[in-house]
């Protein structure tokens, strides 16, 4: 009897054990459903959203949509707009966090083991050619003709085309801008440069001037923010990445031509750390007003003079200058674009469109514009008088968007990427010849692009 | 007697049974979240598995992961580096942690408010701290700029994180600044094993300090120390966060983990990224034994 008292208590034990566990795991899964900001737990929600589906009523289609809080508040406004204004789709977001890093891997994770909790992404530009060349990104070109993108800005489109399909839909878009201190150029009687050439006579004079140190500002430690910087100069100088074939050309004269330029600001106009200078580091110096230029993101002209900068109501802003062999001045291109799971149904992929074709309306994008400060992807958004009134930036500001350029697509990118930040890092710091260190790029990447 | 034998047999045959039921449980949440995924990385290191090319149908290529890891510059590299980096640090951490530890075992005023202060660096997120160090040595409002200025050592502001030997110091400064207090603590828990008693009848004897320190110090406190250079030496080989944040791997400071992440997670290099981490697991396991070996002949030292 005692002995099996004791069995049935253990076994009773074990039972009461593994339920508990089962709760817990159960809790867990709960929590996750309400906190979708947490990166990759966010599965469950998603789930949770396409099991309503049927139990409504109304029997909506539901979208779900993912992308980093960084947007997360306006792009609810946006989202919240769509919902209430037609009955049969509902879009429920996904939030991530604010990290490129894990958005990309959250859905690196979902779309490789052909996850469909997740209908529509909000992609960062760089990866569209590495999802696409995956066949993860269902083709738009179907859903959308020439009359969606024609009102787009062009290098945002490119950068949203891969092998000749549009692969993705740019939704708002960023670039790089070059903004100076309009009181030092006063002081000087001088014009905007448009050489490096000239920047650098100009910087030569500029120093000591209204608290002056430094004529040159921008990012070049060992991340991304290092590619976007040095294939502007590699574009300004004529150069490129790949040929129109998609072959490696680093090595040029042209580029080499781009890298020895782009050292001599690290070397003689730079304050001394801009090799491990990121956004942040290089805007801190600029904003203490020790910096005649600094090369950054649109968004600095707001975030440059705001409360802690003492520069507020100094700053000017212009296209980058350009180099021998250059013909045009090119900003890198940042943003986001809209892409669609391609292993959803069909019924899914044509909410999917149907919401994406509201969301690059030329209507909505003015108000994404007005409440998130967001660079547009549709040109007439620029012109638009509400808009230039709240952001007078604009005006000067499209001219330099305009001549945007994304940065090299590779189904290999983040290697390109990789590479590009080692050796041309070490070619600033001085650790490597430039010659040596883009021969070394060029056969690197050549290795992987076999 | 048969009788007793028997029923003590079926005792404990059923008192084993119950203690398997009870630790089944524990057993397979270990199975799922431990065994499981080293398996699973090993499996995969055998296999071509870039996440970007599922049309290779990820195929079984044996060791070749391994032998290209051989070929890698870059892998070679940075396991180079990751020992580098962990014998400079633990070796710091060893010194500096010991003597902060005889400097505690000392009946002083405040002494429990120093212990709990001391940990402080350490209970700091080392994303954090590496946040704030890489503020420290930065080139234009930098504090390490600062002091050094004001001492005289230098006379203009450095960038230490922009050249090789620069950003290496930084790294050990700082893995040093924020483990060491963790090493002193655990140096710590061994010198108070140690009996009043041992150092009154030396002193008695009429051994002086450094006698005494030799001779009772260091013999008896020396598994203690062991065990901590173990998660210390495990530890630094794994650094990762520090790294990542405070120099991204520039100037040659990417470490095993470092690289192993980047082909794992950015490059989707699932084959190439599993056989690094099985890499790492290997070393540390091998660490794991000598260490183990150590300690398992001075058990038995003491005994004899």
């Amino acid at each position: 009897m005692k002995e099996n008292l004791k069995r049935v208590l253990g076994l009773g034990l074990t039972l009461i054990m593994v339920l508990s566990l089962a709760a817990c795991g159960g809790k867990a899964q709960t929590e996750n459903v309400g906190n979708t900001t947490e990166g990759t737990t966010t599965e469950d929600s998603g789930k949770e959203g396409t099991v309503t589906e049927s139990a409504e009523p109304t029997e909506k289609i539901t979208i779900n949509f993912s992308f980093d809080q960084g947007v997360g508040e306006p792009t609810q406004e946006i989202v919240d707009q769509f919902n209430a204004s037609q009955d049969k789709i509902e879009v429920k977001t996904v939030l991530l966090p604010q990290d490129a890093n894990v958005v990309h891997d959250d859905f690196v994770n979902k779309l490789a083991t052909g996850d469909t909790s997740i209908d529509i992404m909000g992609l960062d530009v760089v990866y569209i050619a590495e999802f696409a060349s995956a066949g993860w990104l269902a083709d738009l070109g179907q859903y959308f003709d020439n009359t969606v993108t024609d009102t787009m800005i062009k290098g945002t489109v490119d950068a949203a085309t891969y092998d000749g399909k549009l692969v993705a839909m740019p939704w708002f878009t960023n670039s790089s801008v070059l903004f100076y201190r309009k009181d030092v150029l006063e002081k000087l009687g001088a014009e905007v440069p448009t050489t490096y050439d000239g920047w650098m006579k100009l910087a030569d004079n500029a120093v000591g001037i209204n608290g002056i140190e430094y004529g040159a500002d921008f990012q070049a430690s060992q991340s991304e923010a290092l590619v976007c910087n040095w294939v502007e100069y590699v574009w300004n100088h004529g150069g490129d990445i790949f040929d129109s074939n998609g072959k490696p050309v680093i090595n040029s004269t042209q580029n080499v031509a781009a890298t020895t330029t782009m050292k001599k600001l690290v070397d003689e106009y730079a304050p001394e750390g801009v090799t491990t200078y990121a956004e942040t580091e290089s805007e801190q110096v600029f904003k203490e007003g020790k910096c005649l230029f600094i090369r950054d993101w649109s968004g600095f002209w707001s975030s440059g003079q705001g409360e802690d900068s003492k520069v507020t109501g100094m700053i000017g802003a212009t296209t980058l200058p350009i180099g021998e062999g250059g013909t045009e001045p090119h900003s890198c291109l940042g943003g986001l674009d809209l892409v669609v799971n391609t292993n959803i149904s069909d019924t899914q992929k044509e909410a999917a469109a149907e919401f994406i074709r509201y969301m690059v309306s030329a209507e909505t994008q003015k108000n994404m514009t007005l409440i998130s400060s967001q660079p547009p992807v549709v040109k007439d958004v620029y012109k638009d008088a509400e808009i230039l009134e709240k952001i007078p930036f604009y005006a000067d500001f499209y001219s330099v968007i305009e001549g945007g350029k994304s940065r090299p697509q590779s189904p290999k990118y983040a290697k390109v990427s990789d590479a590009i930040q080692r050796h041309i890092h070490q070619a600033l710091t001085g650790e490597v010849e430039i010659q040596k260190a883009l021969d070394d790029l060029q056969a690197e990447v050549e290795e992987f692009s076999k | 007697m048969r009788k007793n034998i028997k029923k003590h047999n079926f005792m404990s045959s059923t008192e084993a049974r119950d203690a398997w039921l009870m630790m089944a449980p524990a057993l397979i949440v270990l199975l799922v979240i431990a065994v499981y995924p080293i398996i699973r990385t090993f499996w995969l290191s055998m296999h071509e598995m870039m996440l970007t090319d599922p049309s290779s149908g990820y195929p079984y290529i044996g060791f070749k992961n391994y032998f290209n890891i051989l070929k890698d510059k870059k892998a070679i590299e940075a396991i180079l580096f990751t020992l580098k980096f962990t014998a400079t640090t633990v070796s710091f951490e060893l010194i500096i942690g010991y003597a902060a530890a005889l400097i505690m075992n000392k009946a002083f005023r405040g002494k429990g408010l120093v212990r709990a202060a001391i940990l402080i660096p350490w209970a700091i997120p080392t994303s954090v701290s590496a946040l704030m160090w890489k503020f420290i040595y930065n080139d234009q409002y930098g504090l390490f700029n600062d002091v050094l200025y004001r001492l005289g050592v230098i006379h203009s502001y450095k960038a230490w994180l922009s050249t090789s030997g620069g950003s290496f110091m930084a790294l050990v400064i700082t893995d040093v600044w924020k483990t060491a207090p963790y090493m002193a603590l655990l140096i710590l828990a061994g010198l108070q094993m140690i009996s009043e008693d041992l150092y009154e009848a030396a002193k008695i004897d009429g051994a002086g300090v450094i006698k005494r320190f030799i001779y009772i110090t260091l013999p008896i406190a020396k598994n203690t120390v062991i065990v901590a250079l173990l998660f210390r030496t495990l530890d630094a080989f794994r650094v990762f966060d520090l790294i990542s944040v405070m120099t991204g791997g520039a100037n040659r400071t990417e470490s095993i983990a470092v690289y192993s992440y980047k082909n794992l997670m950015k490059f989707l290099d699932f084959g190439y990224g599993s056989a690094l981490a099985v890499l790492i697991f290997i070393v540390v396991f091998i660490i794991s034994l000598i260490y183990m070996r150590f300690l398992g002949n001075k058990l038995t030292d003491m005994e004899g």
